[in-house]
């Protein structure tokens, strides 16, 4: 009996024993796991020349931009190649409401255009679960000029639209492709037959943009733009864009000099109507300074 | 004679000149932690990727005045009212990582606050790291 009570005894604590195992994993497996983190500085600004970047700013980031574009440099020295031709300048403010959302406004010289922006950022580049950051940008364009100059109000407006998707390479190399809508509320209009006016252009266009940034330092870098145009219009084709420059960051600015083909300060503006031919050495100089605060 | 009187009037105006200059020279105030920071300790461990990370940061926020070595000798260290000091010293080396955490966070005359700035605080566990590797 007193055998048979020490058996049962034994057997009695193999399920504490099962028990006692199982806690102990359960307790590993409470452990916090590292949550891997988001990518940072893909890109480090908001803007990189012309083209927006994927990244927004940390919440309560407060930023004002200076952009200026100068003219192209085919004339050489008579305008001291560009420097001293009229020049184009769009003064900028955003702020970002929370980590993945900015909000901005500004004015450009050219039209007394104003402009209202936003971008959220959807996805984030982290190891193991998104291999890109993807944005959206949406930006509305109001000429402000004379009613003179237009039939309706609505043809003040324009509209783009751009789809960001980019990818930090490794600690010195991003990439970036954009596809964008740009849409014109009015275009240009001929007779095409007697008593039918036909758009010279297209209401919209297709654009297909390329960025990419090299690191030469931890403050400075190298950057090109390639802009494609997709969208064919009967006539007033837009031509492509090629941009190269130096960007400089330090903890609150961020300086890019450049030069490349885009004239204006609008995005819907450069992608529909840009005249300047790369091939024929149509480019000119420009220059982005921004200054951020965080609150 | 007269040499010697007027050269040793001159050692001794400039020793006074010396004097006077030193004596406008602000001595830095004392920086008390608050208790709580004083008991943190860094949750990361220094290897190279961190080192690495913390780096960049020092780069872009810090060495315009602390200088690449943490010297107080950045480009933008002359136009401070309070010295950055030397961060590579003994002196500041032996301040543990929650008072540097305190320090880095919450700013203090020329100094800014970086909680805003760094809002992933493991950023400035980062940087804390970079900073031990500055040790004379």
């Amino acid at each position: 009996m007193k055998q048979l009570l020490h058996f049962s005894s034994r057997y009695w604590m193999l399920p504490l024993l099962v028990i006692s195992c199982w806690a102990a994993q359960a307790q590993d497996n409470t452990e916090p796991k590292k949550k891997p983190k988001p990518v940072k500085n893909t890109f480090d600004g908001l803007m990189l020349g012309d083209i927006q970047t994927v990244m927004v700013p940390q919440k309560h980031t407060f930023t004002l931009d200076i952009q200026h574009r100068f003219g192209t440099w085919k004339k050489g020295y008579e305008d001291f190649f560009g420097l001293f031709a009229p020049s184009n300048i769009r003064l900028g403010a955003s702020y970002s409401i929370f980590n993945n959302f900015v909000v901005g406004a500004g004015i450009t010289k050219a039209n007394m255009l104003w402009n209202i922006e936003g971008k959220y950022a959807f996805i984030r580049q982290t190891k193991g679960r998104y291999p890109v950051s993807v944005s959206f940008y949406g930006n509305i364009e109001i000429d402000s000029r004379k009613a003179e100059n237009f039939i309706y109000r609505s043809d003040r407006v324009a509209f783009f639209h751009q789809l960001l998707i980019a990818r930090k390479m490794n600690e010195k190399i991003s990439l970036q492709f954009a596809p964008s809508v740009s849409h014109l509320n009015s275009v240009e209009g001929y007779y095409s037959s007697p008593g039918k006016v036909s758009g010279v252009m297209n209401n919209d266009q297709v654009t297909f943009s390329f960025t990419g940034r090299y690191k030469l330092k931890e403050t400075m870098a190298v950057f090109f733009n390639y802009d494609q145009p997709i969208t064919k219009h009967r006539s007033h084709n837009p031509h492509p864009n090629l941009q190269l420059g130096l960007e400089m960051t330090t903890s609150a600015h961020s300086f890019q000099f450049f030069a490349g083909n885009y004239a204006s300060l609008s995005p819907v503006k450069n992608m529909m109507f840009n005249r300047n031919d790369y091939r024929e050495g149509m480019f000119l100089i420009g220059f982005n300074i921004s200054r951020c605060w965080n609150y | 004679m007269k040499k010697r009187i007027i050269s040793s009037l001159i050692v001794v105006a400039a020793v006074m000149m010396v004097a006077v200059i030193s004596g406008f020279r602000p001595t830095p105030k004392p920086w008390s932690v608050p208790e709580k920071f004083l008991k943190m300790t860094n949750p990361l461990k220094a290897d190279a990727d961190v080192i690495k990370d913390g780096k960049g940061i020092w780069v872009k926020h810090c060495q315009s005045c602390h200088g690449k070595t943490g010297l107080g000798d950045g480009p933008k260290a002359a136009q401070l009212k309070t010295e950055p000091g030397d961060l590579s010293s003994s002196e500041a080396q032996k301040q543990n990582d929650g008072s540097l955490f305190y320090k880095i966070s919450e700013g203090r005359d020329d100094m800014p606050s970086f909680k805003k700035k760094l809002q992933d605080e493991e950023e400035i566990w980062q940087v804390i790291i970079f900073l031990r590797t500055l040790k004379k």
